[in-house]
């Protein structure tokens, strides 16, 4: 797997942090377009829904919430009503089970002596799973139909967004790579450029013996999937081959249509700011008699992965999840550090937690953590994901959960546990902590720069050891040194004869 | 009616200015505004720290224990203010999920909950202060600009300073550019991730260049340390105050103070209303040459 989102473990993220702070061009391309999309999602509510957008929100929630905890009994269902409609349903408890189950059904298929051909719309868990190396390594060709996917992968590139994937890269890299990889005359319009890969992909649609997909829904009482897309190639990929495998975790059953309309009113509008995908396609069943067009076999892998471990702990919440992307828009870090800079195809506040808690429940209980021990720790803790949440996760919540978790285990900084504790012990004896604020203020006037700042006089500290260093790194100390608070309080106070 | 100023450790180190000032409003309003009559504003002594570090660093049973006794402390009193966005949040909303619902200390952090509020909101929605009726003698037309500490979306009162502080005219109050967005501080995290922190905070300081404001008011001081500390590294000239301190200038509770940054250690960058103190335009203001300037 590309190393971009599957790195060698344990992750340590500061390094990719630091470049990608650094790097301009990521700065311009991820800072506009995550601006750009979460005023757009702020300006689209506020226009189509008003103050109900918080109802909705809760509505939303709140059937996505009913759904995981009647699992198995929407699981079972689902089943029944897929198999009755002709498709057939596997389960996969590890992604690895999930790419065997894959390789079977290509197997059965395998023409002898010709190398197969698979079309793929977009899809995290198939990323997750690592589908394609899997289907590499079995010499079964995979052609990515999604135009930024697709672009990624004749670069050898990876997402770093899960909506958006290929954010961090312009129309200037894309028309190069069309003219290296496939041989097109250089032109950075937008619309050529479609043009350019919906030339090379089409043929490709029609020869292909497998199509691959994701899916954003499964509706239990249909037995149906349903695909959110804006390019219609999932429907491309559906309707060409003789074979289509769904991908899909387990968390996303709902119970049926008769659900489904908050979410396509919250999906598009939060991850995209349109009212709808311009492709809302629904798949049941295989094709029938007297059809025309659709695979002549369905199958449905169910994955787990991780994801009932999920559900029985105490961050199952995460598992509402729409994979909408707007936490990521809407967060200062993703802004400034871009997808890659998280180690997982999960970037952003959701990745933040999501990675560590499915490495968890997949693994030993101290690994998803341990590997990615920098994860929870990257949040300034601001709430713009929790705010910008369609189905209300509070992600900042989780975070601080899981630096309880690190710190418990010994995975944080040693000195920053024991500072946090002395000075949990000085304010618990307030003549102590007064004095220590007190000793800082002396500090800081006999050694800091002095200048007056709003009108009290204040000392600069330009550099501080410890975890101070972090600080004094970019920005001064203003520590004011002139009279205290108290010292002034208790001045006014005998003035006033102690009336106060 | 007893109201107990809640201090928060960071501003008492960092911002005395800024509790001065919330007294001195706060007296301002219950005597001239609303006329009652004996209602002070005290200051419990034993109080120290809420315990927002430990929370949001992984010691959620520490944080326990100095929640306890915030909740001591502040039992005797009817209303709890602070002038900081941040510690109000963590009162307001993070304290609950310390204790097991239905206990002693549940409930009693949740009582302390009902009667905690940032000292704006306090004015607005519980002394229901018009903020019309705050306006100084000479209104000040110093362009000034407002950062509110996200921790404020917890308590829906985000974006509320600006338009509080134009009401009372507490200058030509200008808006500022994606005023959504993260400054960067975050607590530990500014140390951790320095060079985030540093850049969201040099993002901020750009927009508030942006708008021509020599002053930005900041609810919390976190954040305001930050942003101030980032300006005078760059030897950027400009003043970061509390919401407190912009109402208690615009009143003449207070003089209005020199900005901060703009000629570190020069001899008169001390001297309220110097000429070179920091006057954004002026000449040596930020001038990466000037010889006390410029980046160490
Ligand atoms: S956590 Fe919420 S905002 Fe983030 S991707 Fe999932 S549904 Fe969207």
């Amino acid at each position: 797997m590309n190393p971009l989102i599957a790195p060698p473990l344990p992750f340590d993220m500061k390094p990719r942090a630091r470049d990608a702070v650094r790097d301009l061009k990521l700065q311009q391309f991820v800072g506009n377009a995550t601006h750009l999309k979460d005023t757009q999602r702020g300006g689209i509510f506020g226009r189509d829904f008003g103050h109900d957008y918080d109802e909705l929100r809760t509505v939303a929630r709140d059937t996505k919430q009913y759904a995981l905890d009647h699992l198995d009994e929407l699981l079972e269902r689902f089943i029944t009503n897929a198999e009755k409609s002709g498709a057939k349903v596997h389960a996969a408890t590890t992604g690895r089970e999930a790419c065997e189950i894959a390789l079977n059904i290509a197997r059965a298929h395998g023409a002898q002596g010709r190398a197969m051909s698979c079309v793929k719309s977009k899809s995290m868990v198939t990323e997750e799973i690592g589908l394609l190396p899997a289907f590499e390594a079995a010499g079964i060709k995979t052609l990515e139909t999604d135009l930024g996917e697709f672009i990624l992968q004749i670069d050898g590139d990876a997402p770093s967004h899960i909506v958006t994937p290929m954010i961090h890269k312009d129309r200037v890299a894309t028309a190069k790579s069309f003219v290296r990889e496939l041989g097109a005359r250089y032109t950075e319009d937008p619309t050529e450029l479609t043009m350019i890969a919906r030339a090379h992909m089409r043929g490709l649609y029609r020869t292909a013996d497998l199509g691959v997909s994701g899916a954003n829904f499964l509706l239990a009482d249909e037995g149906a999937a349903v695909i959110c897309t804006n390019e219609g190639n999932f429907d491309l990929s559906v309707g060409g081959p003789p074979v289509h495998i769904v991908f899909v975790g387990i968390e996303k059953l709902i119970r049926g249509a008769c659900d489904l309309a908050p979410f396509l009113k919250l999906l598009a509008r939060s991850g995209t700011a349109q009212p709808l995908t311009v492709y809302t396609s629904f798949v049941r069943g295989p094709r029938r008699v007297g059809e025309h067009g659709g695979p002549k076999e369905l199958h449905f892998v169910l994955v787990d992965a991780g994801r009932v471990g999920v559900l029985a702990s105490e961050k199952r919440d995460l598992l509402r999840c729409i994979r909408c992307g707007a936490c990521l828009n809407a967060c200062p870090v993703y802004r400034k550090v871009g997808g890659h800079s998280y180690g997982s195809m999960y970037a952003g506040p959701i990745g933040a937690v999501l990675t560590p808690e499915l490495e968890r429940a997949q693994g030993n209980t101290d690994a998803g953590l341990a590997n990615y021990a920098d994860l929870p720790r990257a949040s300034s803790l601001c709430g713009a994901c929790y705010e910008a949440c369609p189905v209300k996760i509070d992600i900042p919540k989780f975070l601080m959960h899981d630096r309880a978790r690190l710190r418990e285990r010994g995975l944080s900084p040693k000195s920053e546990g024991h500072m946090l504790k002395l000075w949990r012990w000085l304010a618990e004896r307030p003549a102590m902590f007064r004095f220590a604020i007190r000793a800082v203020r002396l500090h800081a006037r006999m050694l800091g720069s002095k200048d007056a700042r709003s009108g009290a006089e204040h000392s600069w500290i330009k550099s501080a050891p410890g975890p101070g260093a972090g600080w004094t790194q970019s920005r001064d100390l203003g520590i004011a040194t002139g009279e205290s608070f108290r010292e002034w309080f208790a001045r006014r106070d005998n003035k006033s004869g102690g009336g106060r | 009616m007893r109201i107990a100023l809640f201090t928060t450790c960071l501003a008492e180190a960092l911002a005395p200015r800024a509790l001065k000032a919330t007294v001195l409003v706060l007296e301002h309003v219950l005597e001239h505004v609303l006329e009652h009559e004996g209602v002070t504003v005290e200051l419990p002594a034993a109080q120290t720290c809420c315990g927002q570090p430990m929370l949001s660093n992984g010691l959620p049973a520490d944080a326990a224990i100095l929640a306890r006794r915030m909740c001591e402390i502040f039992a005797p009193y009817n209303a709890v203010v602070t002038p900081s966005g941040s510690c109000c949040s963590v009162v307001r909303e993070k304290y609950e999920a310390l204790f097991a619902r239905g206990s002693a200390d549940h409930k009693a952090v949740v009582a302390l909950a009902a009667k905690t509020f940032e000292l704006i909101e306090f004015l607005e929605t519980q002394l229901k202060i018009d903020p019309a009726t705050l306006r100084g003698k000479t209104p000040s037309a110093a362009p000034i600009t407002c950062h509110d500490a996200c921790h404020l979306r917890g308590i829906h009162r985000h974006g509320s300073t600006a338009p509080y502080l134009t009401r009372a005219c507490c200058g030509d109050v200008r808006e500022l550019p994606d005023a959504a967005q993260c400054c960067g501080f975050g607590g530990m995290f500014s140390t951790q991730f320095p060079e985030v922190s540093t850049a969201l905070g040099e993002e901020k300081l750009a927009h508030v260049a942006s708008t021509g404001a020599a002053t930005l008011v900041a609810s919390d001081t976190g954040c305001a340390a930050h942003l101030a500390g980032l300006a005078h590294r760059k030897n950027v000239a400009l003043r970061v105050i509390s919401p407190a301190e912009a109402l208690a200038e615009s009143l003449g509770l207070l003089e209005t103070g020199a900005p901060n940054g703009g000629n570190p250690g020069a001899p008169n960058g001390g001297n309220p209303g110097a000429p070179n103190g920091g006057n954004p335009g002026a000449p040596n203001g930020g001038n990466p040459g000037a010889p006390n300037g410029g980046k160490p």
